[in-house]
């Protein structure tokens, strides 16, 4: 039905991630296997611990499995090296984190500008246009000639979002990212994530907060590692 | 700009005074090599065009009689001979306040065709006339005089005269004469005359046309000629090959230089392992910002190349800051090495060799230092560097463990104890960089202490305060009552003394001698055996101990590496070969090559039974005021009693005068521990201020947990001595085995025997005050810095 528009775009089998512990060795990450279909706003959710921001971190590469493996858009992320890897995560996924991780001795649109960069998309004239775009976008275009100590919780937060989205990556993901804000500018946050998700980012949002469930149309709830339910909602 | 760049820049601006420290760590060394290398360029050439312009004979044939300018001419036609020409020189006096010091005459055959040794015209007239003379330019000082004035002289065989400075010219290839304390006067042959001496030129000049470099070459051609002047019933006395093209200084100079450029680049290798590790922990403060960038697409290698451009703006902003500045050095350097030495500094430029190996060097050296943390740094996954796993994870080490058992120390000195001792490879580190700054510090004064322990050696060797070389031999008991008469007088010894050389296979005495008389020269004293004035210091074998024996003891100059005790050497009197046995080896400070023998043996074979040569007196009183009151007492002693001097050393001018050689040297090696200091106080207090910051947090959970601001200030000022006091005592280790080996270098350039290993305390005094006050300001600041910041922000610092 309407699950055949999407492409899945992620794709994890049977990925478990053991850390070594004083006991053994823990499970962060049990068996789990999973599909996310593109230009969707999924949310992870699951209590303190249960192994969400583990998940979000071998989506982007930025751990590994202990097994199982990882394909995004046909690529075997598991199996890149870390310089394939970097290159790779910059131009397909954009990150967004709880804290706000801009570069402080960069003005807003050029922590914006970074990825552009680091990745060498666009020609050097453009970068700056589409900077300013990007951060038109989130609604922060005025501050752009600001350092990120200048603008509040909620306006970094954007910044970072539009840092995320420098290089047009398919897939953006966000750890906890209003985990640090009020709930009026959690709000406006996650309106963004789901105009985002509707011009076609695939969007995943780990959060707790049960209040924002309205604006998902997938849900993955995970506990002790272990994939509890993958609720999706139809609009 | 590329926004990666611009963090690079920003973060270097944002933290200014850091950085400017960073900067200054790379530019001293820059500056230093730049400052060494640019004077050492400058002064080698010079000194090589200065002297190569005075066209410098290849060798000079001592001859007994006079050599006619129709001998000349046909000397001048010798195959082989390019060019020749005759001299002579006379040791005379000169009375200067009172006072009769040396002068050296050189007589000149014709002063409008000089074309061997000659001199430049600086004023005055060019060609003297009889009664004037032309004074070397560095001479005019120890004469007391300028152009115009008549000085009071005298010749051995002359009665006392006045001669006026017509003219004055430079001579390079001449010591300056405040360092022989000599004047040197430039006169004609009418003038010798006229002074009272016999008119001959007693050397012959020449120059081979071909080899000029070669003193194999040389020494054959000369004894060609000598043997062709032979055959002409002309007496050889002996022939003289200095090292050919070489000033007589240079290769003094080219040592010391090098010991200094080794310094100045051991001085940027500590800035850079400084800037290396202030590097690092750079990028380990900065660990989260480097995941974040991964994060966003960043490659390790986009990453290290970050941070080495950081490195390269600051080592490019020491460059360009020192580069000028070592210019100014080095024109600082070479004006006053110059002045030492008598060059005149025709072309001054810097070749562009100096400012590109200080850009190389400048470049090359933090970079290969900074090569490892950078890369390792900048390969840190992302997922370490947005982890908060690491903090908690910091090993403990035995050495932690063992100070924090020991019950010997106060708390909080057995924290501050431990923080030395967590951090193991940053400690080795900071150590490193305090421990070789000390131990170059303490080296360098040490051995310009051991070089002012080995010029008193001149005292303690020599007992005699005053030695008077005579014109005629004489039978010394009426003249030795007078002098011993004299109050204050303790002892009068009669010596004698001969030019000379070893001989070796060569028909001839030949010998290294340079036109001066002093720089190469080897001689004979012979002396009453026992002596009471004279205590060498014999390092084999065993002094002279039988009078009227054939035993001779050579000092280190005389000394060939072949020569062992037992042996017989042949050695030239009046040209002819006479053989000793040795018996012994010294060492002497301050002497030329001299081969010490008994006088009643020397007196037989000299055919001057029971007469002396030269006096030696000792007086009660050896400051140099009494000594020249003194000597001045003896000169009316000996003028009433009608005995003519040649020369009359004292004691305290020798020891002035080697001082005066070396002083450059000394300098330097002074201005070199400033430098050390500079690097080392700057490297003590950028390690222990990142040692402090980086522990932002954890002093915030010392805080937390009811550490008062007090205690954790004095933690950190305790941990901060700790570490200055361990670097002092390796420094220290480590300056004795510097010392050792340097006074070894120095002291055979020198004096051709080691300088005896010296600890200067006053050396250890600066360093642990410097160490001590800099390790207390270098902890008390960043620990006011951590207490002003709340618990709270110490907490959330990252
Ligand atoms: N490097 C690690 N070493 C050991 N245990 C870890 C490590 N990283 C995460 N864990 C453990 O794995 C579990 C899941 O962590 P995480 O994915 O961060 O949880 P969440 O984001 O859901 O709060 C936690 O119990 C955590 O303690
Ligand atoms: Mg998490």
């Amino acid at each position: 039905m309407i699950h055949q528009q999407h492409k899945p775009l992620i794709e994890l089998r049977n990925v478990s991630k053991a850390y070594p512990v004083a006991s053994g060795t823990f499970m962060a990450l049990n068996d789990v296997s999973l599909t996310i279909e593109s230009r969707k706003l999924v949310a992870i959710t699951g209590k303190s611990g249960s192994g969400k921001s583990t998940l979000l971190n071998i989506i982007t590469g930025i751990d590994r499995p202990s097994t199982g493996s990882v394909t995004i858009s046909g690529v075997k992320v598991d199996k890149l090296s870390e310089t394939e890897l970097a290159s790779w995560r910059g131009k397909n996924v954009g990150v967004v984190f709880q804290f706000f991780q801009l570069l402080p001795t960069l003005t807003i649109l050029e922590n914006v500008m970074l990825p552009m960069d680091f990745c060498n998309t666009y020609s050097k004239k453009e970068r700056r246009d589409k900077a300013l775009a990007l951060l038109e976008k989130v609604n922060i275009k005025e501050q752009a000639g600001k350092f990120p100590s200048a603008l509040s919780g909620g306006q970094q937060q954007r910044v970072a979002i539009a840092r995320a989205l420098a290089n047009d990556p398919p897939l953006l993901v966000a750890d906890e990212p209003t985990g640090n804000l009020d709930s009026h500018t959690a709000t406006s946050i996650f309106e963004l994530f789901a105009e985002l998700a509707k011009s076609g980012k695939t969007v995943i949002v780990v959060t707790h907060e049960r209040e924002f469930s309205a604006y998902f149309e997938d849900t993955i709830s995970i506990a002790d590692g272990m994939v509890n339910a993958q609720i999706s909602v139809h609009a | 700009m590329r926004p990666r760049y611009m963090k690079v820049i920003r973060d270097l601006t944002s933290d200014y005074s850091k950085n400017l420290m960073l900067v200054l760590a790379i530019a001293i060394g820059v500056f230093g090599i730049g400052s060494i290398l640019g004077g050492y360029a400058v002064l080698s050439r010079e000194m090589n065009a200065n002297y190569m312009s005075t066209a410098p004979a290849s060798a000079t044939i001592e001859i007994d009689g006079d050599i006619s300018s129709t001998l000349l001419d046909s000397v001048r036609t010798f195959p082989g001979i390019k060019k020749a020409e005759r001299r002579s020189t006379i040791v005379g006096r000169m009375k200067v306040h009172e006072r009769w010091h040396p002068i050296l005459f050189f007589v000149i055959d014709d002063f409008e065709k000089m074309e061997i040794s000659r001199f430049r015209h600086i004023s005055g007239t060019k060609i003297p006339t009889e009664g004037t003379m032309l004074v070397e330019r560095t001479a005019l000082m120890v004469m007391g005089a300028s152009e115009g004035d008549a000085i009071t002289v005298r010749t051995p065989h002359g009665s006392q005269q006045t001669l006026k400075i017509g003219g004055v010219v430079h001579d390079p290839a001449l010591a300056p004469a405040w360092q022989e304390q000599a004047g040197y006067g430039y006169i004609t042959m009418a003038t010798l005359k006229a002074l009272g001496e016999n008119s001959r030129f007693d050397l012959l000049r020449i120059q081979v046309s071909e080899n000029e470099y070669a003193r194999q070459h040389i020494t054959q051609k000369a004894e060609e000629v000598a043997d062709w002047l032979k055959q002409r019933g002309i007496e050889i006395h002996e022939i003289q090959v200095p090292s050919p093209g070489k000033h007589p200084h240079q290769s003094q100079m080219e040592a010391v230089l090098s010991i200094f450029t080794v310094f100045s680049f051991m001085i940027l290798l500590l800035g850079s392992i400084l800037v290396a590790t202030s590097m690092a922990t750079l990028m380990v403060k900065q660990v989260r910002q480097i995941g974040i960038m991964k994060t966003i697409g960043g490659s390790s290698y986009q990453i290290s190349t970050m941070y080495f451009f950081m490195m390269l703006v600051v080592c490019v902003v020491a460059i360009l800051v020192s580069i000028p500045l070592s210019r100014l050095a080095a024109f600082g350097f070479y004006t006053q090495i110059a002045k030492l030495l008598n060059l005149e500094i025709t072309d001054s430029s810097i070749p562009l060799r100096v400012p590109f190996i200080q850009i190389a060097s400048g470049i090359l050296i933090p970079m290969i230092a900074a090569a490892i943390p950078l890369i390792r740094g900048s390969r840190v996954s992302v997922r370490a560097a947005l982890d908060n796993y690491g903090v908690s994870t910091q090993k403990v080490n035995r050495w932690s463990t063992f100070l924090s058992r020991t019950s010997l120390f106060t708390d909080t000195y057995r924290l501050s104890l431990r923080n030395v001792f967590r951090q193991r490879s940053r400690l080795v580190l900071t150590l490193g960089l305090l421990a070789a700054g000390g131990a170059m510090f303490m080296t360098a004064l040490n051995v310009s202490d051991a070089w002012e322990t080995n010029l008193k050696r001149i005292y303690t060797q020599r007992l005699y305060d005053q030695e008077i070389r005579l014109n005629e031999r004489l039978l010394p008991d009426s003249v030795f009552s007078v002098i011993e008469a004299i109050d204050g007088v303790t002892k009068v010894e009669g010596w004698d003394f001969a030019s000379s050389s070893i001989i070796k296979d060569s028909k001839y005495e030949i010998t290294k001698t340079y036109p001066d008389k002093g720089h190469g020269s080897f001689s004979i004293q012979a002396l009453p055996v026992p002596t009471q004035l004279l205590n060498p210091t014999v390092v084999e074998g065993q002094w002279l101990k039988t009078a009227g024996s054939n035993e001779v003891v050579l000092n280190q100059l005389a000394r060939t590496s072949e020569m062992t005790i037992g042996d017989d050497v042949l050695l030239a009197i009046d040209g002819k070969p006479t053989r000793w046995k040795i018996i012994g080896f010294t060492e002497d400070v301050g002497s030329p090559a001299t081969a010490y023998v008994s006088i009643t043996t020397f007196a037989k074979i000299a055919g001057s039974s029971g007469k002396v040569g030269m006096l030696r007196i000792a007086y009660s009183d050896r400051s140099r005021n009494n000594s020249q009151n003194k000597s001045r007492e003896i000169d009316d002693v000996l003028e009433d009693n009608n005995i003519r001097v040649s020369a009359s050393i004292p004691v305290w001018l020798l020891h002035n005068a080697v001082a005066a050689h070396m002083e450059v040297l000394v300098n330097s090696l002074l201005a070199m521990a400033l430098l050390m200091a500079i690097v080392g106080t700057l490297g003590l207090t950028s390690t222990i201020s990142m040692n402090v910051l980086e522990r932002t947090r954890e002093i915030g959970v010392m805080r937390a947990i009811g550490a008062t601001p007090g205690t954790i200030k004095s933690l950190i000022v305790w941990e901060g001595i700790t570490i200055g006091v361990l670097s002092i005592m390796i420094a220290f280790v480590v300056s004795i085995a510097f010392s050792y080996f340097m006074g070894v270098f120095i002291g055979n350039i020198s004096f051709r025997t080691p300088l005896t290993l010296t600890i200067s305390p006053i050396a250890i005094a600066i360093w642990v005050v410097l160490i001590t006050v800099g390790s207390y300001f270098a902890s008390v600041f960043p620990a006011r810095r951590t207490n002003k910041v709340t618990t709270r922000e110490a907490l959330a610092y990252e």
